[in-house]
């Protein structure tokens, strides 16, 4: 199968749905003749026009209250928020008008609204552009959080998102745009909710989003060789979660550690972990673990930067613990 | 208050309106009209202050502004007449009753206007009088501080509000006093006889929160009580608390397996599900919790081996395996209405077999199930008597005897009551001594 970048990938996503439906668009800052964000919609102005590709001013607020009110009357739009960090510009747009319309209208009102945004530390982007804010997303009833963990993955859960009559927050991994992935040629779509298992294992259960996947992958990799065999599941979307993939596999290890760049407190570690605290608890072995970024702001030092955020080294080390039955939190 | 008949004109009253969802009470910031002005409708009477912002409030009828029962800066309850607006000036207005005045503690307190304990807050229920600043019988101006308030946000400073004496204090420092109750009473002539009163015997609905009986120990009175009383200290289990897996401990419970022991042994905690099996590898505690488990052991003589000659018969004519035959023998022993599983151990070997009900001894076949009955055959040893103590299955064991055979079972005594042991040695020995008689 071809291997395209992440980037590729969502540009596609976007340009077949667009062909698909004339009521999908885009805006955004830079969206269309400045040279694109991350150079993720390259292309698609010279195909669709500055009708249906429209550069705003840099007003967040602005933009996306402007696609809160088009997707209420009809239209599907995506809206490009250049760093995840702008999220809190659009708090309002989002949280209180989006989220809440279909509810507030008795169900009259729809916002089938895409916000495209990012996540992601480790560019030296210092700390107002290096946020994971997906938990502050999720945290809002009538808001669907996608986390992409690849180009294929970005594609599926983009079309999905688009053809959603909800609102959804797409996050997706700032440094992982030039990751490559085999992406088939043929349409797919990757509905919302369902988790997927990336590797089987039956020692201990490695949960991760977004990017943090990959690092639960090498972390499964390192730990086999040390006879630990662990399982990765990638949630895809945290909201909606599939809980029921999450509780099977941790009942079958009954180990867990959840991995998500987010800061760690409070955040969408410590949601899924109670979750399996909760509904788990008797197949439980060992404490479930988080893992999120740092309770700090991102440093612009780099070596500084690095030590913020979960690593391969630290997921073994925390796994090779728990399947030692080390007393991870003394009582 | 009269009215003119004639002219059809009813007077209106003019009441505090509600400007907020929460709002209980409004404040009079100024009047813009005097008593006995002539108001149009529409016209703005008064302003009002909630805890969100300052509104006017407009006259409901055309007409002379009388009976004006609230000042400048006092607190008024929403829904409470302020001022009526008559058809002439003359008109007092026969105010409305003050919101002090009801129930058992305006039966002795003096005249005047009450102040009350405001609302200060959207969510507030009650307030702490914290203390007073001024004493019973003080000559006060309308800006004198009369007590402070604490609410779950701050302490805020209550005004007279309007010229006059303090003529009653309704609350004490310390106690709860809910929103809208009277706290003060303001009189505008010197009291010969101030009041002093604790909101708990003043005619306010005594305050739910507050702890302390009324009296002049309010402030030292909490917590003394309480200190005679220790709390109980959780019982201490032996060795203190087991520290184990939740998944550990469920296993445990489910398999009968105890932890104490583990900690006991010093095993390291916490405890996992691996640590389970040092448990099961652990010896057993000796059984003496368990003085009715006498095991159960009976012999039975027969006085002539009847299987010896039978077994070779039967293999020869009907193609019967010798293990097959004991085991079908011993099975139809047990009288059992459904097929059971005998375990025949001869010489070292172990061989199962499915017994099914009924006296086919073609019938039954080898499988793998848990037996319900083991037969050790011992003929051809050197022992004669076996004594060796319950197991998990009954055992019947077949030793030689001079002449014929010994049949010794033993099982515990909760695996077959007497009459049941009794019952299976009969039938066995029966059928080794004359094996015919199982097919006859």
């Amino acid at each position: 199968m071809r291997e395209i970048t992440l980037s590729q990938a969502v540009n596609e996503a976007l340009a077949e749905e667009m062909r698909r439906d004339e009521t999908v668009f885009i805006l955004g800052e830079d969206v269309a003749e400045a040279g694109t964000p991350f150079k993720v919609l390259s292309g698609l102005v010279e195909e669709f026009g500055t009708d249906r590709v429209l550069d705003t001013p840099i007003s967040e607020p602005g933009f996306v209250g402007i696609a809160v009110g088009a997707a209420m009357t009809g239209a599907r739009p995506v809206v490009d928020l250049m760093f995840g960090d702008f999220i809190y510009l659009v708090m309002d747009q989002l949280c209180n008008q989006a989220a809440k319309q279909h509810y507030m209208s008795g169900g009259k009102l729809t916002v089938p609204m895409v916000l495209r945004t990012n996540l992601g530390a480790t560019r030296r982007s210092a700390a107002q552009h290096s946020q994971s804010l997906q938990a502050l997303v999720a945290h809002i009833p009538g808001l669907k959080v996608a986390l992409p963990s690849s180009a294929y993955e970005a594609k599926g859960l983009m079309k999905t998102a688009i053809r959603d009559n909800n609102p959804v927050v797409i996050f997706e991994d700032k440094l992982m745009y030039q990751d490559k992935a085999p992406v088939p040629e043929e349409e797919y779509l990757i509905p919302f909710g369902v988790a997927n298992v990336k590797r089987e294992g039956r020692d201990i259960t490695l949960i991760a989003t977004s990017s943090m996947v990959q690092v639960a992958e090498k972390a499964a990799a390192m730990l086999e060789k040390e006879g630990i065999d662990a399982e990765v599941i990638d949630p895809r979307t945290i909201v909606p979660l599939d809980e029921a993939t999450l509780l099977d596999s941790v009942k079958k290890t009954s180990r867990a550690i959840v991995i998500d760049e987010g800061h760690q407190s409070y955040g969408v570690t410590a949601e899924i972990a109670a979750r399996l605290n909760e509904k788990a608890f008797y197949h439980l072995d060992a404490p479930v673990l988080r893992m999120g970024a740092m309770d700090v702001p991102v440093p612009f030092s780099p070596a500084l930067e690095d030590l913020t955020v979960p690593t391969p080294e630290a997921v073994v080390e925390n796994a090779r613990k728990l399947c030692a039955g080390e007393l991870i939190h003394a009582a | 208050m009269p009215h003119d008949e004639t002219s059809g004109f009813r007077p209106h009253d003019v009441t505090m309106p509600q400007l907020g969802m929460a709002q209980d009470a409004g404040k009079i910031v100024s009047w813009l009209k005097s008593p006995g002005d002539a108001v149009s409708r529409g016209d703005a009477l008064f302003e009002v202050e909630t805890d969100k912002a300052v509104m006017e409030v407009e006259s409901p009828a055309d007409g002379f502004l009388t009976g004006v029962s609230y000042g400048e800066g006092e607190d008024v309850p929403v829904g409470q007449v302020i001022a009526r607006i008559s058809d002439s000036a003359e008109d007092d207005g026969a105010p409305a009753p003050e919101p002090a005045a009801t129930g058992k503690a305006s039966d002795a307190l003096p005249e005047g206007h009450t102040v009350t304990m405001p609302q200060l807050g959207m969510a507030q229920d009650t307030g702490l009088l914290v203390n007073w600043l001024k004493a019973p019988g003080d000559e006060v101006a309308a800006d004198d501080i009369l007590f402070e308030v604490e609410t779950d946000k701050s302490t805020m400073e209550v005004e007279a509000g309007r010229k006059g004496f303090l003529a009653a204090t309704l609350a004490e420092a310390g106690e709860e006093v809910p929103v809208g109750d009277p706290v003060a009473i303001i009189s505008d002539a010197r009291p010969e006889a101030p009041v002093a009163r604790s909101a708990k015997d003043g005619g306010a609905p005594p305050a739910p929160a507050a702890p302390v009986p009324a009296g002049k120990d309010t402030t030292e009175a909490p917590a003394k009580p309480a200190a005679a009383a220790p709390a109980p200290k959780a019982p201490s289990a032996r060795g203190g608390r087991i520290l184990a897996s939740p998944k550990a401990r469920r296993l445990a419970l489910e398999q009968g397996l105890d932890l104490n022991r583990l900690a006991e042994a010093g095993h390291p905690q916490p405890f996992h599900v691996a640590d389970l099996e040092v448990l099961r590898t652990m010896p057993s505690p000796a059984p003496a919790s368990a003085p009715s488990e006498t095991p159960r052991r009976l012999t039975a003589t027969c006085a002539v081996d009847g299987l010896s000659a039978f077994v070779p018969w039967a293999a020869e004519t009907q193609g019967l395996a010798p293990d097959a035959i004991l085991a079908g023998l011993a099975g139809a022993s047990l009288g059992a209405d459904g097929s059971v599983t005998v375990v025949v151990e001869r010489l070292g070997l172990t061989r199962s077999f499915s017994v099914p009900p009924g006296r086919s001894l073609s019938a039954v076949a080898e499988t793998d199930d848990a037996p319900a009955l083991i037969v050790r055959d011992l003929r051809g040893t050197p022992i004669s008597t076996v004594a060796l103590g319950s197991e998990q299955t009954p055992v019947l064991t077949v030793t030689d005897a001079a002449a014929g055979l010994v049949i010794t079972l033993e099982c515990a005594a909760s695996a077959l009551d007497a009459t049941a042991a009794i019952r299976l040695l009969t039938e066995f020995a029966g059928r080794m001594e004359q094996p015919l008689r199982h097919l006859l």
